[in-house]
């Protein structure tokens, strides 16, 4: 491990490559922590918080030690305790957030110099994970907040990929360095030496500089375990993209991750349900499920066609269509076979709906032989908003769902055995193989967080073996 | 910690009371029933970790119990802990530089919180912190039990033999971070003794444990063989303090005298200082001699200039005032509401605490030109006191020596300005500058003075008795030497004197010549001397004196509220 003692730091920022063992920097610095106080570890995404707790929880390091919180969460509540000195008068549950106004309100309270002795009285320092996902606005925080802590932030300029529409992010040269000039560089892979792989590693910290440099790189020059698998016929070969797709785990265990389309949910829906056990990995807003939630209307006759479309949105072999207009043949006394028993229950449904029956036809439908659910995640947040709506809490389904969601954004993600996503949603997931399906189209940090999300091998698809890393990378929708 | 500001509402004879205490010792002087005692309780009460109080009706203000007892602590210097945001983020106050609250801490303000303890008519005490956002947010919260302990301030009592053993709330416990755990050596100590005290007893009280075997047997209750007498395992009750401090020979130091164990706590209090900041004191001079009295003071903090924790004390004690500086002393003042002065630190009242701090403790200050007025009011008031009639003294009058005509209003005047009833008693004969005098009548002090142009002697000896005159001598020359006397007369006269006809059926320039020979010789200048003349020759003769004399005495009894004719 490096032998920096990133608590040490008094403003400073620590650069770390992908798989270099941030993450354990911090847990090894917080675990010999000796400072009456606890650290404040702030990072972006309620996800991110839950990682690291339980990251640090699994290695022993005593909850006096340090406070987790999502940068805006840590706003919102300082903003909230003091509305005053802050202007902010939203309270601590806000119907819907506005994390512009929470974020300027905070800034107000800290640049004001309203917590001088406050926050020294509560925290020994502050660690910031994931700088270079943070905005103008939280970086203008965190600097405010290190006139009274000392700080060190931790990121690397190179997996920034968030920056697109509103949210201009702060600029790692120009704004972080000269706030927080760089302590020192991460440079042992840590991610691939764990996995008897350094020199796969080793590459990936080259290749990082060269793409960073806007340099091209050449795929002929990886390790053995790096694969280029040659697109001939450019994208529009969605077969040979599907092909690549199906990694071969080669021990019982193992886990793949695929990069698939970041502009097309619907193609990567398409490589999934082609490969047995493949499986989405969603964003937290889940709007498919929001907007099913919202609009569906026991009482006005659709609720169990929507029912079925959604069920169509989420596994394979659902054949809504089919299944209605035998439902409508066999109510009319016409059907010469009879009902299967999940026609039965779609029946049962439609002359009585409710929310159970629902989630009945979700389960059963998922049940059919032939049927894979290759978006479990939200199949499981749709069927536990179900059973939220009928339990008597006195909630809609529109707001059960949204309920659901919000849970769902602080538990950490599971990562399934082999999954499709975007490098916006598995950024900061890790497997052991990775096959990056769009190559030629990402620009180089997003090529870089994409080759970097394998330790054992990296699976590239391209039209040729160098890789330019695009300028403009117009893939912002994950 | 400090308690930046104090309020007390229909607590005891103090109906409302607002203090800004200083951050060091708060000495409190004030004549009794003043509320010394009460605000000292005040502060225990409200900042004490206790779960319940004595309260009784007889706390309430005018025994009112429908008019809620409240204690207010506005708590500055807070330790790292009381400006937890998870704990008590919403109660965090701002308290400015003048002493005005807000709403939240900021930027040059002085982050504080608001304890408040409130007594309803159930007479149970309710701590609460106050916070008007808070409030809003539907929270309530007063401090955690560990805060409240760590708040605590030590009190040093009259006894203070609580804080010689390890038990609750002793100031031992905050010494160290260590407990001895002597449970089960003490549960084992405790079989030990109940197995070697055995049946022991049994013989003692054998007659006693027959009458029981035989009622047992009668009524059919089961005692096995025979009753027993045993040691009862439950009066080996090791709680607490049980481990109790001891001197080298065993003895334990609850014994020392109440004045080494207030000592004692004192010195120990100081070096916890850091942690439990505030320590209450009541009467500080009890128990100690005078040499002491400054090592306590000492141990205090009251000769350090960051003063190491804040101290709120009362005494009654010129020997205390003297050893402190007179920004330490806060003067309570009763009336409709209740208020405590800074003493302020100009050099005037300064050098008054150090000369006269008796003065600070009275009812009424009477500043008198010299020794010979200090002398004759001391010396009537034992007349008075002979007599059986009210004294000066006891109405809680106060003499203090002006040490001279120029100097009597440097001493007088702090008194005045500090809101004492205060009053001169000066001669006539040299003026003192009217400016001061002017400016010490203007708040509000009284001035008495002998006859236009006299001094005291040449209004004495105009206005004693014949009989007066001749006790006087008679009395003169018991203490001085007569040869001397007469020589003085004959110097003022410039001639031979004769006793015997001046003495007999004295005219007004014999009367003149008696005080002029008086002065110059000063006869009555030393505060003995006047003390026992006016005790045993002007006392008796005031009856036949002239009013001219007994007017001012009368005055000035009268000023001090005592029943004079």
């Amino acid at each position: 491990m490096t032998d920096v003692d990133l608590l040490d730091i008094r403003r400073g920022s620590i650069v770390a490559p992908a798989g270099c063992g941030k993450t354990q920097l911090i847990v090894d610095a917080l675990s010999n922590a000796k400072a009456p106080l606890p650290y404040l570890i702030l990072t972006h995404t309620n996800a991110g918080v839950a990682a690291l707790r339980h990251r640090l929880n699994r290695q022993g390091v005593g909850r006096s030690a340090y406070r987790v919180a999502t940068i805006d969460g840590w706003c919102m509540r300082l903003a909230a305790l003091f509305p005053m000195r802050s202007g902010y008068s939203d309270g601590l549950q806000p119907k819907t957030p506005s994390y512009p106004k929470i974020q300027k309100a905070a800034r107000k309270l800290l640049e004001e110099g309203h917590l001088r002795d406050i926050l020294p009285a509560n925290y020994a320092g502050l660690v910031v994970d994931e700088y270079q996902d943070c905005s103008v606005g939280q970086h203008a925080i965190v600097y405010f907040a290190s006139r009274h802590l000392k700080t060190c932030v931790l990121g690397d300029p190179m997996q920034s990929i968030f920056g697109f529409g509103q949210n201009q992010l702060a600029d790692w040269e120009g704004d972080v360095c000269r706030h927080f000039p760089t302590a020192v560089e991460l440079d042992r892979p840590w991610r691939w030496i764990n996995a008897g792989n350094e020199p796969l590693g080793r590459w990936l910290l080259d290749a990082r500089q060269e793409l960073m440099a806007g340099r091209p790189i050449d795929l002929r020059t990886a390790p053995n375990s790096v694969k280029w698998s040659v697109l001939q016929g450019g994208n529009g070969n969605f077969d040979a993209l599907v092909d690549a797709a199906r990694v071969h785990h080669r021990a019982a265990g193992e886990t793949s991750l695929v990069i698939g389309d970041s502009r097309s949910a619907s193609s990567r829906y398409r490589v999934a349900k082609r490969i047995p056990n493949m499986v989405t990995i969603e964003p937290v807003h889940l709007k498919d499920l929001v907007s099913y939630a919202m609009a569906l209307d026991l009482g006005d006759g659709y609720s169990v066609g929507e029912t079925l479309e959604f069920a169509e949105s989420v596994m394979t072999n659902v054949g809504a269509t089919d299944v209605m207009s035998r439902v409508k043949t066999l109510k009319a006394g016409s059907g010469r076979k009879p009902p299967t028993d999940f026609e039965f229950i779609v029946m049962q449904v439609l002359d009585a709906p409710s929310y159970q029956g629902l989630a009945a036809i979700l389960s059963a439908c998922s049940a059919r032989s032939g049927t894979t659910v290759f978006r479990p995640s939200v199949l499981r947040a749709a069927l536990r908003a179900l059973e939220l709506t009928s339990d008597g809490s006195g909630m809609t389904f529109g707001e059960a769902a949204v309920r659901v969601r919000e849970e769902n954004r602080t538990v950490g993600r599971q990562l399934p055995k082999s999954a499709i996503g975007s490098t916006l949603l598995l950024k900061g997931l890790e497997a052991d193989h990775v096959v990056v399906l769009n190559a030629d189209e990402l620009d180089a940090r997003n090529l870089y967080v994409a080759m970097t999300r394998g330790a054992k091998s990296v699976t590239i698809c391209a039209q040729g073996a160098i890789l330019n890393g695009q300028t403009e990378y117009k893939g912002a929708s994950s | 910690m400090r308690v930046r500001k104090l309020s007390i509402q229909n607590f005891r004879g103090i109906s409302h009371l607002e203090w800004q205490p200083s951050d060091g010792i708060n000495c409190l002087v004030g004549p009794g029933d003043s509320g010394k005692s009460t605000i000292i309780d005040a502060l225990d009460w409200c900042l004490g970790a206790r779960r319940t109080l004595p309260v009784s009706d007889a706390d309430f203000f005018a025994l009112d119990v429908d008019d809620p007892i409240v204690v207010e602590c506005v708590l500055g210097d807070l330790d790292d802990g009381l400006k937890n945001l998870d704990a008590y983020g919403a109660f965090l106050r701002g308290l400015t530089d003048e002493g005005d609250l807000e709403d939240e801490p900021g930027n040059g303000l002085e982050t504080v919180l608001v304890l408040r303890l409130q007594i309803e008519n159930d007479l149970a005490g309710q701590w609460q912190l106050v916070s008007p956002r808070a409030e809003d947010l539907g929270q309530a919260r007063g401090l955690s039990w560990s805060d409240r302990v760590s708040v605590a301030p030590t009190r040093i009592g009259t006894f203070a033999n609580q804080h010689l053993g390890w038990q609750r709330g002793s100031i031992l416990n905050l010494l160290a971070n260590e407990r001895a755990d002597a449970s089960a050596q003490l549960a084992e100590a405790g079989r030990q003794a109940r197995k070697s005290f055995g049946d022991s007893a049994g013989e003692q009280l054998a007659e006693t444990l027959g009458i029981v075997d035989e009622a047992a047997d009668e009524l059919g209750v089961g005692v096995g063989e025979e009753a027993r007498a045993m040691l009862d395992a439950h009066s080996l009750n090791f709680s607490g303090g049980t481990i109790a401090l001891h001197d080298g020979n065993g003895v334990p130091l609850r014994k020392l005298g109440m004045g080494s164990s207030r000592l004692l706590i004192a010195g120990l209090q100081r070096r916890i200082a850091e942690r439990s900041s505030i320590a209450l004191v009541d009467e500080v001079e009890i128990g100690l001699e005078p040499h002491r009295i400054s090592k306590f003071l000492t141990a205090l903090g009251s000769k350090q200039a960051e003063p190491p924790m804040q101290v709120f004390m009362s005494t009654h004690s010129p020997v205390v005032l003297r050893e402190l500086k007179s920004p330490q002393l806060g003067l309570v003042r009763a009336g409709q509401n209740h208020s405590v002065m800074p003493a302020g630190h100009t050099d005037d009242v300064q050098a008054t605490l150090r000369s006269a701090p008796e003065g600070f403790l009275g009812l009424h200050v009477l500043i008198c030109e010299g020794a010979t007025e200090v002398g004759l009011l001391r010396g009537l008031d034992l007349y008075l006191s002979d007599c059986n009639r009210p004294t000066f003294q006891a109405a809680g009058g106060v003499v203090v020596d002006g040490g001279g005509v120029s100097r009597v209003y440097r001493k007088a005047l702090p008194f005045s300005e500090l809101l004492y009833h205060a009053a001169v008693l000066r001669d006539d004969d040299v003026q003192p500058d009217a400016a001061d005098e002017q400016r010490f009548e203007d708040r509000a002090g009284t001035v008495f003075k002998w006859t236009v142009g006299w001094a005291f002697e040449e209004e004495l000896f105009d206005c004693l008795s014949d009989d007066g005159i001749e006790n006087m001598w008679e009395f003169l020359i018991g203490v001085r030497r007569e040869e001397k006397l007469v020589e003085h007369l004959r110097n003022v006269k410039n001639g031979s004197v004769d006793i015997d006809t001046l003495l007999s059926d004295p005219d007004d320039d014999d009367r003149a010549l008696l005080a002029k020979a008086a002065k110059k010789g000063s006869w009555l200048k030393r505060i003995d001397i006047m003390e026992e003349a006016a005790h045993r020759v002007v006392g008796p003769d005031l009856v036949n004196m002239k009013d001219d004399f007994t007017d001012v005495i009368g005055s000035v009894y009268e000023w001090a509220g005592v029943d004079y004719d």
